[in-house]
């Protein structure tokens, strides 16, 4: 499904944030990547997410060589991935019933059957009230759950979530790791980034530690410190 | 058109400020663009004009005299011509429509009966026919007092020289009216790919292909042209309906009134669709590049 090998990563000319990394993800398969601020999580999924280009090593996605695609290809591939970035980068001008269809939209989707499939989506999220307010004028954890709802709203084979949980109760964000949970069960493949251990610790998946732009990957069970590289 | 005016839903490029002038531009190069198609189909109809009723005539002027018999001059004249080697045909051209032809020199009303108007022979010269026209006038002149041979040719190629010319000004104007939009067009889209880089890299994040983007771009601008342009050509209409008419109230005038043509006005109408064409292409071309750049 996933496929690092030997992956390093700079932005521009500056150092390397990520280096030599190496790991493997099966098809269906629950990670959670953590590691100190700064480590380079967000950079990781950002190669994930096919946002930028590793300055060396080979990414596999989807069984295909990253740097080998044409230009053509990648829309094609992005479609297949469900991203809700750190940031959330939703459209300030669109609502929020308007922002979770897009990807819909952009794969061409018919109109009607759209909107009452992300009207029930936004309704299960807990934003039935907010369809049509704008990004600006919603809370941090509303605004989180709208990219969260815009990153599964096309069933994606890999979702990768950046400290999605981040803005908001826990109650809520165990709410939304149940829906990763259950869209994991359907076989999605999920990676999400996240500081909280309590979450890590409540679900038990495999984790991925990243410090300093070196990875170590272990099971739950283990301290991310003494573990090895493991293909999970 | 739905299509060619579809709204770019999720770049908002309406909301640009930076893009608001690219009408106002458009509108005076129209203007500028149809002042110039005026001129070239009007010049090319007048000097289809000039051609048609001067090409292999010449012209046998007899002199205004007063004492002589300017009749009995012209039928000499004729038969001297027609019995010339090389001329096709020599017919006499009536005192109306001497008039006629000198209308446009002199004016309509004028009471051109009491002028002392020339008798003028047409003169058709056969086909392939190597003709001393020297030797013509002077033959002429010897036995028909005060007959003198008119090469119209000189006088019209200059003519039609000068229309060219003007007509290749024209041209020129046009060409570079074209470029000059292109380069505006160019620059307005660059600014509004960097304004909207974020939203772009959304869009490409979540799937979306670049003629996706391009389409919202291109749809926005040619939209903005074309709007644009129907403002300029209508003045441009205006303005030339008015310098007809101040033609028309001129008494005597060298200044063919504008007359463009059928062909002129379909090129006049097909102006806003070619310049949105030209900018939807442009726009194409530029977003698809700079894409291409991107990841
Ligand atoms: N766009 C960028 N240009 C240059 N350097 C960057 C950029 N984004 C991140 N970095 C650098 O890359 C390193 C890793 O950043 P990254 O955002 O991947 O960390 P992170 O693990 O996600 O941190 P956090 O837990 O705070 O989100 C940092 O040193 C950061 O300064
Ligand atoms: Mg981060």
């Amino acid at each position: 499904m996933v496929r690092f090998e030997n992956v390093g990563m700079r932005y521009g000319l500056g150092p390397e944030v990520l280096r030599d990394i190496n790991f493997h993800l099966r098809p269906g398969s629950f990670h959670f990547l953590t590691g100190p601020t700064g480590a380079g999580k967000s950079s990781l999924l950002k190669l994930l997410a096919l946002s930028h280009r590793p300055s060396r090593g080979l990414i596999t996605l989807f069984n295909k060589e990253v740097s080998g695609l044409a230009r053509d290809d990648l829309p094609a591939m992005r479609r297949k991935i469900g991203v809700v970035f750190q940031d959330f980068r939703l459209l300030d001008h669109l609502s929020a019933l308007e922002n979770v269809a897009l990807p819909l939209k952009i794969a061409g989707a018919k109109n009607a059957q759209i909107y009452q499939h992300v009207a029930e989506l936004l309704e299960w999220v807990g934003l039935g009230r907010q369809v049509d307010a704008k990004p600006p004028t919603l809370s941090g954890g509303e605004k989180q759950r709208v990219a969260i709802a815009r990153a599964v709203i096309n069933r994606p084979q890999l979702l990768i979530a950046d400290e999605p949980t981040g803005s908001m109760d826990a109650e809520m964000g165990l709410r939304l790791m149940y829906l990763f949970q259950e869209l994991n069960k359907i076989g999605t493949t999920v990676v999400v980034a996240t500081h909280d251990l309590e979450l890590i610790k409540r679900f038990g998946n495999p984790v991925m530690y990243l410090k300093d732009g070196l990875l170590t990957t272990s099971g739950p069970e283990q301290s991310p410190a003494q573990s090895g590289r493991a293909e999970t | 058109m739905m299509q060619l005016f579809g709204k770019s839903a999720e770049l908002q490029l309406e909301k640009d400020v930076s893009t608001r002038y690219l009408p106002v531009v458009i509108s005076a190069m129209i203007f500028l663009a149809a002042l110039s198609i005026g001129g070239l189909f009007s010049l090319n109809n007048a000097i289809n004009d000039w051609s048609e009723t001067l090409t292999g005539n010449l012209t046998v002027e007899i002199a205004f005299d007063p004492t002589a018999d300017l009749d009995q001059k012209v039928l000499d004249a004729v038969e001297l011509l027609t019995n010339t080697p090389g001329v096709a045909a020599a017919r006499a051209i009536e005192r109306d429509e001497t008039l006629k032809l000198l209308e446009p020199f002199l004016g309509k009303n004028t009471a051109l009966g009491d002028l002392p108007v020339p008798r003028l022979i047409e003169v058709i010269i056969a086909q392939d026919s190597a003709i001393d026209l020297a030797a013509l006038n002077d033959k002429l002149s010897e036995s028909v007092a005060g007959a003198r041979l008119d090469i119209h040719r000189p006088w019209l190629d200059k003519m039609v020289l000068l229309g060219r010319s003007i007509q290749l000004l024209a041209a020129t104007i046009m060409l570079l009216i074209g470029g000059v939009t292109v380069i505006i067009v160019i620059f307005a889209v660059r600014t509004g790919l960097i304004m909207h880089s974020e939203v772009i890299q959304v869009l490409h994040l979540i799937g979306a292909r670049d003629n996706y983007i391009a389409e919202q771009f291109q749809n926005y601008f040619s939209r903005l042209s074309f709007l644009g342009a129907l403002p300029g050509l209508v003045v441009a209409i205006i303005v030339m309906f008015v310098f007809n008419f101040l033609v028309g109230s001129l008494e005597a005038s060298m200044l063919p009134p504008l007359s463009v043509g059928i062909e002129g006005i379909i090129a006049l109408l097909l102006l806003p669709i070619l310049v949105a064409l030209l900018t939807k292409y442009t726009v194409r071309l530029v977003v698809l590049k700079s894409l291409g750049r991107m990841m």
